[in-house]
């Protein structure tokens, strides 16, 4: 088998083309190929969630995802979640506001999961919010004020 | 001069939005592994896979020939080169351990680093690392430290009789004749398994040589950088000022980064004979293996009390399975000394002893971790309390309520020596049981208890000693006092001001907390302060962030700072304005007349000062930087009170939390937001402690959970809603602050222990070894055997 292996991504709105190795993760492929460095390895097991990104419109854990399989995708990760004026996303703007995040390492793989949860479901109640967040862990806050804040994102979202 | 401030808000006791958060919720935040430099290489560690064994042979030579592998060494290669970790002394110390930074002739746990392969990248340098060949001879392991401390038990170091690192016995009035006279005399015992952090992000560090203006840099996931540089020096043979540390962005600490490794030791030394970066990022197998662990003691507690159910003695045995080394720096009296010393907590004891012992064994070294040996130390008394409660038939709040030390009876010395004093126990619980509407939640237990649930209620107090200063040593039996802390306060030319200090965030928004003290202080507004907190190059000296101190060192040395500039922009102001000095206040970042009907605006102050300084007399003009040391002598007792209710499924044994209240008084607020994270985040871990979270070894020393599929912590579904409130009172520290980070996870042990056992007394049950699985918990009901 191949040893490497060319692809082809869109990563938050830019083409890219390289060559990668077969064996290479999604995660390693977009931080150290593209250096985009907001996505963050927690666990390697697929379980803090900290390192989930969009792939085509749906959450995927980018440590176990290989990049070979993302060819051809469009993925999004925390660094595309900005308007093209800068200006941050509602759901980023709720987790500062609300003071959810504190170490911020699981920030990224948080702000993604809420996209897709208010996606699907637009005014969730806390159960659901919890049990969608229960992909991605947290050590700092208790998850009190991330429940908070994807409450008050559902709210903004809805106006 | 005037005292006069025009501030119309103060910013101390807001929910000051924190920018320090914005690059990290924008995906711009720059943590260790982020950071990439030219020509840097990789580290990977060949670790033990045995827990005790004598290292035959070392094999390098595939592993050397690997395409991209530049070097491979082993422990023998650097002998005599650097320094290896000896035990830092301790008072109490039972014997010396030595631990190398790549083990020499021995392993003593499984995750020890043997060998070290550098190469020009990460996957390679650990596909290096699977060709390298180790023979082995097998030793028997110790695993159990009641085991270990046996005569004929095997030794883990040859120099350590017993395995005991540590060792103390002390006693204080006369618990003996308090036990022979008590009314009551209630015996327990208390087992908590081991867990760890589990910071989010694992350690890491990138070492380069030359790189800026100083021979070495080192960006490392670390709580405590000027201690890195300190030692760094020491072990490599280089003076202080050849060193730069920077902490970067730190994905949680929790005490396990207020360590020090061989692991990042070792890259300092490869940077600098390799001159070139290098880097290591540890990854999460081994943040299971060779990043401290917590916890793991084995409690016998026993409590003498009078007929109203008043404690009169108290007296522990306790024995801490410490790991295989003594953790560099803070020893290994952590656990041991801290379980035993701090077991009063919030309570009026007369008299207590205890004994205790940090026996080594063959597994990873255990090391700080948030509010060490108090949550133990807090459950295994809580628990004997309850019982104590049941013998006398006296409601469990009402007996703790006669136990804390009421404020007028400070300041009071309890029998481990330590003085309470402005702390809110009574009214905490007070408040506590208020806000939970106790006797309603016990009249629905009841009527839960009849319908055939298992609901139980747990009560907890605690007491957490913060911001100790230089009369009580943080490290206990040791010689680590580390009660000072400085701040430099600049005002820059542009008129704003930068905050610099050596206290490094890892998520409590210590920069914000610094500017809202300095906003208040100094009349400057907000979004005119800036702060820096993780490079030594900009700081002043300063110890770093733990032992809940940060807010309270960095805080108080802010307002001593803040004096002084003060005064130096207020005499320049007053020269400039032409108007005494007395008439002068600062606000809204300008020098103004109290009447308001002059002003000048602190950066034409500052320029003017800096770049047309002509006809400004030279003691005015001594520049607007100070630098201010902090020492609050003593430390302050924050304290607080939890109320759990859970409930247990019977057919699963599986615990769940209805209701959590808290009541806590951490002093001055600064940050209401930001207190409430550190509080909520707290007691979240607690849940993990008290419920989940455990490192499970077999009988080999052989681990168990080396994933986080294997080891759990709470999840978004596991936590409660903890309803908050605040029964503060100030400190005696500058500015009335206490701290806030670690309290919070000894009152939740307690209080879901206590809660847990509550239920299951109910059936007959009854519960003396954490984290309360549902295994346990039914095995204890007696469903399982």
């Amino acid at each position: 088998m191949a040893r490497e292996q060319r692809i082809e991504v869109t990563v938050n709105g830019r083409r890219y083309e390289k060559t990668v190795p077969v064996r290479l993760s999604l995660a390693d492929f977009i931080r150290d190929h593209l250096d985009l460095t907001g996505t963050h390895l927690g666990c390697e097991h697929g379980v803090c969630g900290a390192c989930t990104v969009m792939l085509d419109g749906r959450t995927a854990r980018s440590c176990l995802t290989l990049a070979v399989q993302a060819d051809g995708a469009e993925i999004v990760t925390i660094e595309g979640l900005r308007s093209e004026d800068g200006k941050r996303h509602i759901v980023q703007d709720a987790f500062f506001e609300n003071f959810a995040l504190q170490c911020g390492y699981c920030t990224p793989g948080m702000l993604m999961t809420t996209i897709e949860l208010l996606q699907d479901t637009p005014n969730p109640s806390e159960a659901e919010i919890r049990e969608a967040l229960s992909g991605n862990l947290c050590r700092c806050s208790g998850y009190q004020a991330i429940i908070k804040a994807v409450q008050v994102a559902a709210e903004k979202m809805q106006k | 001069m005037s005292d006069t401030r025009f501030v119309n808000q103060r910013a101390v006791g807001t929910s000051v939005l924190p920018d320090e958060a914005i690059p990290l919720v924008e995906g711009d935040g720059r943590f260790l592994n982020d950071i990439k430099l030219a020509g840097m290489y990789h580290v990977a560690f060949l670790r033990s896979q045995h827990a005790h064994a004598r290292i035959l042979s070392i094999d390098t030579s595939k592993a050397k020939t690997l395409s991209g592998v530049i070097k491979v060494i082993t422990g023998k290669d650097i002998l005599g080169k650097v320094e290896p970790f000896r035990s830092m002394p301790n008072r109490f110390s039972g014997g010396e351990s030595v631990q190398h930074w790549l083990a020499v002739e021995k392993v003593r746990f499984c995750g020890e680093a043997i060998c070290a392969v550098v190469a020009e990248d990460r996957a390679t340098a650990e596909d290096a690392v699977e060709l390298i060949e180790v023979e082995y001879d097998p030793l028997p392991a110790v695993t159990d430290p009641r085991e270990g401390e046996k005569d004929d038990a095997p030794r883990v170091h040859d120099t350590v009789t017993n395995n005991y690192l540590i060792k103390r016995e002390y006693q204080r009035g006369e618990p003996a004749k308090a036990f022979a006279d008590a009314h009551l005399v209630i015996k327990r015992q208390f087992r908590i398994h081991r867990k760890q952090a589990l910071c989010l992000e694992g350690r890491g560090v990138v070492a380069a040589w030359r790189e800026g203006s100083f021979p070495l840099t080192l960006w490392i996931s670390h709580q405590l950088p000027y201690v890195v540089r300190h030692y760094i020096a020491l072990h490599l043979g280089l003076a202080e000022n050849d060193v730069r540390i920077i902490a970067p962005h730190t994905g949680g600490g929790f005490g396990q980064k207020a360590s020090i490794y061989p692991e990042e030791f070792l890259c300092a030394h490869l940077a600098l004979t390799l001159r070139r970066p290098v880097k290591w990022v540890e990854d999460r197998f081994e943040n299971m293996v060779a990043s401290t662990h917590a916890r793991d003691q084995y409690i016998e507690v026993e409590v003498a009390f009078d007929k109203d159910g008043r404690i009169l003695a108290l007296g522990s045995d306790i024995w801490v399975d410490v790991g295989a080394y003594s953790t560099y720096l803070w020893s290994a009296g952590m656990e041991p000394l801290q379980t035993g010393g701090l077991m009063p907590g919030p309570y009026k004891v007369p008299a207590m002893r205890y004994r205790t012992r940090g026996v080594a064994t063959n597994k990873t070294p255990v090391g700080p971790y948030r509010a060490v040996g108090r949550p133990s130390a807090s459950a295994s008394l809580e628990l004997v309390l309850d019982e104590a409660a049941r013998k006398l038939s006296i409601d469990p709040a009402e007996l703790r309520m006669r136990n804390l030390i009421p404020m007028e009876a400070m300041p009071y010395r309890n029998a481990n020596n330590l003085v309470h004093d402005n702390v809110n126990y009574v009214p905490c619980l007070k408040l506590a049981s208020a806000k939970a509407g106790y006797e309603k939640l016990r009249a629905e237990q009841k009527e839960l208890l009849s319908q055939g649930k298992m609901r139980g209620i747990g009560i907890s107090c605690f007491a957490e000693l913060t911001g100790l200063g230089t009369t009580t040593a943080v490290g206990p039996g040791t010689l680590l006092q580390p009660g000072r802390d400085a701040v430099t306060l600049r005002l820059e030319t542009t008129g704003v001001l930068t905050i610099a200090a050596a206290l490094p965030s890892q998520g409590q928004r210590i920069m914000t907390a610094m500017r809202q003290v300095a906003c208040d202080e100094l009349g400057i507004k907000l979004e005119d302060i800036t702060s820096m907190s993780n490079d030594t190059s900009m700081a002043p000296y300063g110890f770093g962030t733990f032992a809940s101190r940060t807010a309270v060192f960095g805080s108080g040395a802010v307002i001593q700072a803040a004096k002084e500039l003060r005064r130096r922009i207020l005499a320049l102001g007053a020269f400039l304005l032409e108007v005494p000095v007395e008439q002068l206040t600062i606000a809204n970042s300008e020098i103004q007349t109290l009447d308001r009907s002059k002003s000048l605006s602190l950066r034409a102050m500052a320029e003017r000062s800096f770049f047309t300084a002509k006809g400004i007399p030279d003691e005015l003009n001594k520049g607007f930087e100070v630098t201010s040391f902090y020492d609050p002598k003593h430390g302050s007792f924050a304290g607080g009170a939890h109320i759990v209710a859970v409930d247990i499924d019977t057919d699963t044994g599986q615990v769940s939390i209805t209701r959590y209240i808290a009541a806590e008084d951490i002093g001055t607020i600064i940050n209401p937001a930001v207190v409430e994270g550190q509080i909520i985040g707290g007691i979240a871990q607690g849940v993990g402690e008290a419920l989940m979270e455990e490192l499970i070894y077999d009988e080999e020393g052989q681990p168990r959970t080396v994933t986080l599929a294997d080891y759990l912590i709470p999840s978004a579904i596991d936590i409660p809603n903890v309803e908050l409130h605040h029964a503060s009172t100030p400190s005696h520290a500058l500015g009335g602050f206490k701290g806030c980070g670690e309290g919070s996870i000894i009152g939740a042990v307690g209080a879901i222990a206590c809660a847990v056992v509550d239920a299951m007394s109910r059936r007959g049950g009854d519960l003396h070894e954490f984290p309360a699985t549902p295994e346990r918990v039914l095995r204890g009901l007696g469903v399982v055997t």
